[in-house]
Parts: structure tokens; sequence; C-alpha cells
């Protein structure tokens, strides 16, 4: 069979020629010997001869065979009836026997002529196909057959091939080495990938898959892959020149491809702690802080639309220690092994982390100090106070006369000042941040406001007149909006001008959600660059100007603003330098439900 | 008979100061410069009620405080913080004792007759 498969359009019409020959020797042989046959009454023993030039024409060409039958049987029957006539009977016999060649030859035909046709089919498939194909022997390797696609892959003719081993085709000796290990004990192989040299001997990349299809035979298939592998190769040089860039990197790169980590380099790995190896596979939402997967994710998808610049976030992660770390973040999207992914560039911020752990440090030492502070400013005045209350409980005991009396009661005014002062301070620093709480109540203003008077003894110093409704109670915390109070009326006169003369005013109609109260004097004014900074606690004087009076206002004013504010309102305050000054108090009327 | 009044403190001027100021309040001091010393006396000396500074070693007003009603049993007697630290408040509203009170250096002979006075009347 794959002699006859191999004739191409040369040496069919060689074979043809050779046929002719045969069947014309055959078919002249067969005349003589019949017609030597009939004249010596032989005929039937004869006839039969032409049987093999009938078959073996029809065998290889079914029509042109048939033809051939038909005229054997005429000549037969010419050269028998010359001979036989006027015999009937053996002129019937005669004229069965042609026909009998007809019949047979039809017989071959058709049976030919199936054969032929699937197996010129075949041919066709495997001459026709768009894959190499060769056929070689398991033993010695030998080339059996190949078709058109492959001799032009390979530049080869198909009678070079004949005399080629497979092996031969390999361009390496390892290549060869390869197919010899792997063609051992595998009946199929797909997809050997490897190096065969053209005639011109040029490399070309083929894909084989081979098959055992008879005993001693093997069909490979040889796909030509060599764009495709020179491709992936140029490729694998970009990735591996790229990996190598990325593997050097300080900053961490972490790529991402169906909710998996395909890369990570060491930078990533040192900032994470895992093993590279722990890392590819995992869900990258397992690193990230529960509070943050969101953001992680919504900056993934929106990375995968190129149009955008690389999408930024910044993120917590949670590294093998367990510990939290915070980095930037960059997505954007490329492609890997020819599918998207999304790279991630992770920029580390660890001052963020210590800045949290800083301020939280910073409080707690800010409270330590302050507390410090505080205990060793007021223990020293234990003793001072202490004893200057012992002195002056005991004059005649301690033979205290009345000007030393007087002295102590400054001396003991002094304590009390020093220790009021650290007092407010602590109230403005951290340690007072932590009391917001207020105590509600309902209390009458004028009644707190002439207790006040009386406490303060304002009264002796100015002329303090009270507009305020005898039935207005205020809702809220009275003991610091007492303090509020005194700070305001202390002020108004200590910073009025003789006459001293202080004006309590109440404004409010039934529609205004706030209380309105005011206490205006007639002191020596605030400019206008000053009125927001006589709340801040601690704040420095402006230069230039005569800023001593106000540093007399101290923290007051800002504990003031401070407990005004926890009710819910507010201080405003309006001056008229060298004429009046009115601090305004609004809280509003109805107590805060949550309090 | 004369109510003790017994004051843990380690400082020694404001131990010799309240001396004079708990004798000038009509009770008789005990005075003790450490939390275990106190704890020792605390039984015999029988004290009426406790002036307890907190900043004290070799253990601090809150150990002493926390053994006297602890491993001493004395849940009943009044004990007044006496104090220059500003952080005690706090952690006093959150022990919710109502035999504890504080007074906050420094304190005027007026107010620790009050602060007295609220516990032994």
């Amino acid at each position: 069979m794959e002699r006859n498969i191999r004739i191409s359009g040369y040496s069919i019409s060689h074979t043809d020629l050779i046929r002719f020959i045969i069947i014309a020797a055959l078919t002249l042989f067969c005349i003589l010997i019949t017609t030597f046959s009939i004249s010596r009454d032989l005929e039937t023993i004869y006839a039969q001869l032409f049987y093999f030039p009938i078959i073996y024409a029809t065998y290889f060409y079914p029509q042109r065979g048939l033809y051939f039958a038909g005229g054997c049987a005429i000549v037969y029957e010419m050269f028998a009836y010359i001979y036989i006539f006027p015999d009937t009977g053996g002129m019937i016999y005669v004229t069965l026997q042609a026909l009998l060649f007809v019949c047979i030859g039809a017989m071959v035909a058709y049976v030919s002529e199936k054969l032929n046709t699937s197996e010129s089919q075949t041919r066709s498939i495997v001459e026709k196909s768009q894959l190499g194909i060769i056929l070689f022997d398991k033993n010695d390797f030998s080339i059996r057959l190949s078709n058109t696609h492959l001799e032009h892959m390979l530049g080869y003719t198909a009678e070079d091939l004949a005399k080629m081993t497979f092996p031969q085709l390999f361009a390496t000796q390892q290549d060869q080495q390869r197919f010899y290990d792997a063609l051992g004990p595998g009946e199929e192989i797909a997809n050997f990938e490897t190096l065969f040299l053209t005639r011109k001997k040029e490399p070309v990349w083929v894909n084989l898959s081979w098959n055992r299809i008879t005993e001693n035979l093997i069909s490979c298939t040889v796909v030509n892959i060599n764009a495709f592998k020179l491709a992936k190769l140029a490729a694998d040089e970009i990735d591996a020149r790229y990996k190598q860039v990325s593997d050097s990197l300080p900053t961490s790169i972490i790529i991402i491809r169906n909710q998996m980590i395909v890369y990570a380099n060491p930078s990533f790995t040192a900032f994470s702690g895992y093993e590279p190896d722990e890392l590819l596979g995992k869900d990258p939402l397992t690193l990230i802080h529960p509070d943050d997967q969101a953001d992680f994710t919504k900056a993934c998808q929106l990375a995968e639309t190129p149009s955008l610049p690389p999408a930024r976030s910044e993120i917590r992660f949670l590294i093998k220690s367990k510990k939290t770390r915070y980095a930037t973040l960059f997505f954007s999207t490329i492609l890997q092994d020819e599918s998207p992914a999304v790279l991630i560039n992770l920029v580390d911020i660890p001052e963020r982390e210590s800045t949290q752990e800083r301020a939280q440090l910073d409080k707690r030492r800010k409270r330590g100090l302050i507390s410090t502070f505080a205990y060793e400013l007021r223990t020293p005045l234990q003793p001072i106070m202490g004893y200057i209350n012992l002195l002056m409980q005991d004059p005649e005991k301690y033979g205290v006369t009345e000007e030393t009396r007087l002295i102590l009661d400054r001396c003991a005014k002094s304590v009390d000042r020093e220790s009021q002062i650290i007092n407010q301070m602590l109230e403005l620093s951290v340690i007072g941040t932590g009391k917001v709480s207020l105590e509600y109540t309902v209390f009458s203003v004028p009644e707190l406001l002439k207790t006040i008077i009386n406490a303060g003894k304002y009264g002796t110093e100015a002329t303090i007149t009270i507009d305020v409704p005898q039935d207005l109670t205020f809702d809220a915390d009275k003991k610091k909006i007492a303090t509020v109070l005194d700070t305001m009326l202390s002020n108004a006169v200590k910073y009025s001008m003789p006459p001293r003369t202080v004006q309590v005013i109440y404004r409010s109609s039934p529609g205004d959600p706030m209380h309105n109260l005011s206490i205006k004097d007639n002191g020596i004014g605030i400019t206008d660059a000053r009125l927001d900074e006589i709340f801040e606690p601690f704040s420095v004087p402006c230069p230039g100007e005569n800023n001593m009076k106000f540093d007399k206002i101290g923290l007051s004013l800002a504990i003031a603003k401070k407990y005004i504010k926890l009710h819910g309102g507010y201080i405003s305050v309006d001056s008229i330098k060298g004429l009046e000054t009115t601090f305004g108090i609004h809280i509003p009327k109805q107590r805060p439900e949550e309090v | 008979m004369v109510r003790k009044i017994m004051i843990v403190e380690d400082d020694q001027p404001i131990l010799d100061l309240m001396d004079l100021l708990i004798r000038k309040l009509g009770y008789e001091p005990v005075l003790v410069p450490n939390g275990l010393e106190a704890l020792e006396l605390i039984k015999k000396e029988a004290p009426a009620l406790v002036l307890l500074d907190i900043m004290m070693t070799p253990i601090n007003g809150w150990e002493f405080l926390e053994k006297l009603r602890g491993e001493y049993g004395m849940r009943q007697i009044p004990v007044i913080l006496f104090t220059a630290s500003p952080l005690v408040d706090e952690k006093m509203e959150k022990m919710k004792d109502p035999h504890l009170g504080v007074l906050t250096k420094p304190v005027s002979l007026a107010d620790l007759k009050a602060g007295i006075a609220r516990y032994l009347g």
C-alpha cells in the first residue's frame, strides 16, 4: 500500500507504462495461446488465461479495464467463431465464456473501485492535510511516508525524506535523546515540542504528536510552531527581565489574578513576613484588615478599567506576626501569561503606624507629665497653706499681730490663686478632656447671680444692674454655669473703668431656642484683633500691645468657653475699644436629648 | 475620748503639718510614714478615719486601700485620699466605695475640717 501512495506525478506515468506493457504482453500471450488451442480443439482449457490481463487491468484501471475486458471478449469470440462455426453448442459455450470475461472484469472493477475510493480518500486527507504527517518505522526509524505539507515545511522532497530516518530531522543530539526517551514506553505522545532542522539547516520549532498505527509503524503529526514559539520565547525573555527588575525593587509588588496572588516580589515577602510559597495562591483579602477589604476590592475593580490612571489607596495589611502595617497601594492592570491581572505596587508607610502609636503614647505621657507637674506644684503648697491657716486660726498662740495677719492673708490669697491656676490648667489639659459629663438641674438664674455677686463681693467694687426676669430658670449644669458667670462678672468688674458699671441683661423671645444672657461693662474694651484670642488658653499676646491687663484673664475665659460649648451653646463678645465690652452667653433652652 | 485619725504620708513636712492641723481640729493624729507600717498599726491603733496619701513606696495608697478593704476586712473605716495627683478622682469614682473620699492638696484647714466632718460628724 505504501508503495502505491508514494506515487507522485512523474512516477505514476512510469508505473502506468509498466502496467500497460504487462497487460499488452499478457493479452498478446493469451491471444496466441487461445488461437493455438482453438485450432487444436483445446479451447476449453486455455480461454481462462484471459482472466489474468482482465483482472490485472480492471484492478488497476476499473473503467478502462472494463472496456479492455469487453474488447477481450469480442476478440476471443471472433477468433472462436472462425474455428467453431457452425457448431451451435460450441458457439453458445464461447459466447458464455466471453460474457464471463466481462462479468469477472465488472466484478474486479467494482471491488477495485471501492478499494481505490477509500484509498484515494485517505491519500487525499493525508496529502492535503494542513498538518505535517510522517510515518516511520518503529525499529529502524526509516521514513515510510510524508505529505507535501511536511515537505514544504522542512524544504525536503519526498525522495529526500525516503532516504532519511526520522531522528535525522532533529536539530540537536539532545532533542534526539529527548525523543528516544519519550518514545520508549509511550504509545501516544502529544505536544512534544522540539527543534527540527530544514534542508537549509535552519532551525524550526515544531510540535510533535505521535501514535502507533501498526505494530511497527508510527504516525506522527508535525505542527510548525516556530512563529508562536519565538514570540513566546521573546515574551518569556521580557517576563524574565521584568521579573529580574521587580525582584530587585525595594518597593513591594504583587500580582493578583482570579482572586489569587500569582506573584510577590521579595520586598513584599519581607513586608508581609510570609514565605513566597505561602503567598502564592493565597486570597489577597486574607492579608487585608477587615475594615479595608471593601476598599481593596473596589480599587482592584477600578484598576480593571484601563482608561483610568493607577488607582491609589491606603490599606492596612495584616502581616504574619498578626501586626497591622500601613501601605499606600497603586493598582494597575497588566497582562500576565496572556490574561489580565492586577498589579499592585505597595509603598510601606511605617510612619503612620508609629504616628498613631506615638500619639497614644504621647497622650499617655502627657497625662503622666501633667499629672506629675500638678502633683509636684501642689504638694509644697500644702504646708504653706496649712501653716498660714494655723497661724491665722490661733494668732495669740503663735504671736501673730494684726499687721502679720494682713500679710498672712495676702499669702493665703496667693496660694489660693496658685492652686486655682493649677486646677484651671488641668481642666484645659488632656486630663480635663475626659470630664465631659454635665450634671443637669433646673435652677433660678437671678438667685445664682446674687450668690456669685455676694461671694465675689463684686457689688462693692462696681454698680451692678441686673435686668433678668425674676422667674428665669436654666436647665443646665449649675456648677459650671456658676463658674462661667463668675468669670464674666469678675472680668467685667476688673476691666471696667471708674465709675464702674456692670449690666447683666437677659433677652430671649419665646420662639428663640437659646437663652441669651449678656454681661456688659464700661471697660477698656478689646480690639477686634484680640477678640478671638482671649478665649485661647496659653495664647501668646500680640506684639506691641499692652497685653499685661489681658494676661490676668488667665485661663478662665477658655474654661468658660469650654463649659458653654459642652452645653451646646457659645459665647459671643462685642467690644468698642475704650468704651465697653459685652460678653454674651448663649445656651439652648432645651436640654439635649442624649443627656 | 479623743478619736484617732491615722495619717499615712511619706512627705515629712506634710506629716509635721498634719500633726498640728489634726490636733487643732480636736483629734489625735497617728502619723505613719508608709503603707506597710500603717497596716501593721491599724488594728492596734484603731483610728476613726485614715487620711491616705497615694504616691508612696513601698506600697502606694491604692495598694494600701486594697489590703485594708480586703485582707484586713476593714470595709467600714472611712478613708480620705489626701493627694496632689489630679488623676485620683476618676479612679475613685470607679471604685464606688461609700466610705471613700478625696481631698486635693493643698487643703485649707476649713476644707480639712469639713472633709473629716463628713465622716466623723
